[in-house]
């Protein structure tokens, strides 16, 4: 073996080692065109290969290498994803859910394209990226001899470098006369890691993984590994729950709780409600309402017109009271409240019925009867003779 | 060797003279159909040109060194504006045929009035002729021109806002559009990249720009191929928007657009300003490569014209028509720009010489 020519410098640091070959020498450039005028000198003189920290145009031509099929791939893709996305849209919106808005025909194509687009740069940027590093790099690889050359952590700044396969020192020389500056010999470790045995290790742990699991919940079924929503443990109307010391299933609202909409008036006697005002404003809808509750509840009674002559009385007998007498007129409005609510002699309470303020509407409602049977000259509107 | 170039001096002003009678002809024979021509052949020069004054201005603004050997190319062509000032002030004779303005009284009225749509008018041609000499072909440091052109896209948004409401949308009071103006601008930046790319690839044929590579090249075509598909978004946006919401007095301006001799136009239009030269232009190659840049620009400059005509001639309710008044319109005004373009082909030096950019420029390399 010939000593190694005194241009070839071995990397500094620990020895090599001693179960390494010899695979070939690199170089670096100062500036992308000197890299593109070396990789032309050098072209045909060994497996060459070029290394930037970004792309340099014509670097392709000056390495002999033909364009990689990858704006093939990528448009290739690309019309495969537009033909994916349109089918996808078109038979989703025309055929599967036919979805009728605003007149518009069924799978038209105008609203179908940000669907189509979407798809095609998926398909497209995809398969660049994937496509790049896995089918034209030839990724996963666990090393590389360039690995462990100097001439790697310049590259990543701002060199050029170029790496010429064969024996260390002849390709040393050729990069010299190429023009290279901080030539070194590049060695390949002999017991760098097998990538592919690796990941079919990986793959084949993979499967094993998941067919022993599929055989696991076929052979055991009540291992049932999801149960979604099978299962929504809950107590049924009416049963009794040990889970609370009173065996109700329902907790009782807080004492003094008071429901949205039923607040409670507060008066307790009879001589307490005379004394309560109307908080309603007689306006045409509170008057309807109190109109709909008359005809609901009382006019059956006491008549359409409030004069105590409604159906049932006369039916049976009894005597519903005239709102029309004096006494009744000259009641408060608190008086007449108590009454509908908790009822008086036959009549039952309506307080049950008549939610909210429909009671004071009502109020409202037999007022409004009074007046008409006692009108004065005020109420009729002037000018209509 | 003297008659050749007799006649060619003397072709020029023959043909301009030819159609400006013919153009005399038709304004006294059919108002609408001459404006409408009119229109949009002025548009067509008012957009291109304001395409134009946008790089060198972009340029200055981003500080941008690869287009400083090709600026004198826009630079040269956005002189147009001057020619246009006058033209802009002829075509105010189109507010009584074509404009009706708004009925009643009111804002809408008052801003849609004769009067305040000429002082727009006047007001625009004045910023884009001013816009041309402070960004034209002139040497030295540009640093003064770097300080107009944060102004500079102000004035192109404004214009270009101004030209679509006031010449293409004021046809049709009643309809409104807020991406009308980008839709313009979109135009106006393919047809500014495509004439720069042939006044490029013209002066480079003969030479006169030395040391300007395939590499300036591939960057004009990267250009016009992002704004192809720029075009194709807004044009396509602009569509969509109308199709989905399809509200009455929105729908009705491209329901002219797609129906009788007017939707095979359309879809020429979505082939000639995006289809094709997106495909032409698709492959790394074909940006630098001369002929199909060539090709490219030349379908996108013929799209900017149907372009304009199909803004205009569907809403004054005319067909596409080329008869005697059209090319007796499109004779005098082509010749009138072909005419100003020999003389600006020579203002300034063909290399923008004493801006300190220029050998940075000129080691462009992707």
């Amino acid at each position: 073996m010939r000593e190694a020519p005194p241009l070839l410098r071995t990397p500094p640091g620990p020895p090599q080692p001693p179960l390494t070959h010899p695979w070939g020498a690199c170089g670096l450039f100062e500036d992308p065109g000197a890299l593109v005028e070396a990789a032309r000198r050098l072209r045909g003189r060994g497996p060459l290969e070029a290394y930037a920290p970004h792309e340099v145009h014509g670097l392709q031509e000056a390495l002999g290498r033909k364009a990689p099929p990858l704006a093939a791939m990528v448009l290739g893709m690309a019309i495969l994803g537009a033909a994916a996305g349109f089918m996808l849209a078109w038979w989703t919106t025309a055929i599967g859910y036919p979805l009728k808005v605003g007149g518009k025909p069924e799978g038209s194509w105008v609203p179908l394209l940000p669907v189509v687009f979407e798809v095609t740069v998926l398909f497209a940027a995809g398969t660049a990226a994937l496509g790049m590093l896995f089918v034209l790099c030839g990724l996963p690889a666990f090393g590389h001899p360039m690995l462990a050359t100097r001439a790697m952590t310049a590259i990543t700044r701002d060199r050029y470098a170029l790496s010429l396969e064969g024996d260390p020192g002849a390709c040393a020389q050729a990069l010299r006369e190429a023009g290279a500056t901080g030539v070194e010999a590049v060695h390949l470790a002999c017991h760098a890691p097998k990538p592919m045995i690796t990941l079919a290790a990986a793959g084949a742990g993979a499967a094993l993984a998941g067919l022993l699991a599929f055989t696991l919940v076929k052979a055991y079924p009540e291992l049932r590994p999801m149960v979604r929503m099978e299962r929504q443990p809950r107590v049924g109307p009416q049963a009794p729950s040990r889970f609370f010391a009173d065996g109700r299933a329902m907790r009782l609202p807080v004492a003094g709780t008071v429901a949205r909409g039923h607040m409670p008036s507060g008066a307790t006697t009879e001589a307490e409600a005379q004394h309560h005002l109307n908080p309603l404003v007689p306006t045409p809808a509170v008057l309807a309402e109190g109109r709909a509750a008359f005809t609901e509840r009382c006019a059956v009674c006491h008549g359409a017109l409030g004069d105590g002559r409604g159906s049932l009385g006369r039916a049976y007998g009894a005597a519903p009271a005239d709102l029309h007498t004096d006494r009744l007129r000259s009641v408060p409005d608190g008086h007449l409240w108590w009454v509908i609510r908790k009822g008086r002699n036959a009549m039952p309470g309506h307080e049950a019925d008549l939610e909210g303020t429909r009671v004071w509407a009502l109020v409202h409602y037999v007022r409004a009867l009074q007046r008409s049977r006692h009108a004065l000259d005020s109420d009729l509107p002037e000018g209509n003779p | 060797m003297k008659r050749p170039s007799t006649i060619r001096a003397l072709a020029l002003p023959a043909c301009a003279a030819l159609g400006a009678l013919g153009s005399l002809g038709a304004w006294r024979a059919d108002p609408p159909r001459f404006w409408g021509a009119w229109i949009t052949a002025f548009l067509f020069l008012q957009t291109l040109m304001l395409g134009c004054l946008f790089q060198p201005a972009l340029e200055h603004l981003v500080g941008a060194r690869w287009s400083v050997p090709l600026r004198r190319v826009p630079e040269r062509l956005g002189t147009l504006a001057w020619p246009l000032l006058p033209a802009s002030l002829l075509t105010l004779g189109a507010l009584g045929p074509l404009y009706p303005g708004w009925p009643g009284t009111g804002g809408k009225a008052a801003w849609m009035s004769p009067g305040a749509m000429a002082f727009r008018v006047a007001l625009a041609a004045l910023l884009c002729a001013l816009s041309a000499r402070i960004l034209g072909p002139r040497s030295g440091s540009p640093a003064g021109r770097s300080r107009f052109a944060p102004a500079f896209m102000a004035i192109f948004a404004l214009v270009l806002t101004q030209a679509a409401y006031d010449w293409v949308g004021g046809i049709t009071p009643a309809w409104y559009s807020d991406l009308l103006g980008v839709y313009l601008a979109a135009g106006s930046f393919l047809a500014g990249f495509a004439a720069t790319t042939l006044g490029t690839l013209r002066l480079r044929g003969q030479g006169r720009l030395p040391g300007l590579g395939a590499d300036h090249l591939h960057n004009l075509g990267a250009w016009m191929f992002a704004f192809t598909a720029f075009w194709g978004y807004i044009a396509y946006a602009h569509y969509l928007l109308m199709w989905y919401g399809n509200l009455p007095d929105e729908a009705g301006w491209y329901r002219l657009r797609l129906e009788g001799g007017w939707l095979q136009i359309s879809q020429a239009l979505a082939l000639l300003r995006f289809g094709l030269p997106f495909a032409l232009l698709l492959p790394r190659a074909a940006k630098s490569d001369a002929r199909r840049l060539a090709w490219a620009a030349g379908l996108l400059l013929g799209g900017h014209l149907l372009d304009m005509a199909w803004l205009i001639l569907p809403s004054i309710g005319l067909p596409l028509r080329l008869g005697w008044m059209e090319v007796s319109v499109g004779l005098f005004m082509g010749s009138m720009a072909l005419g100003w373009w020999a003389r600006a082909d020579r203002m300034g030096a063909d290399l923008p010489e004493g801006d300190p950019a220029l050998a940075q420029g000129l080691a462009f390399r992707l």
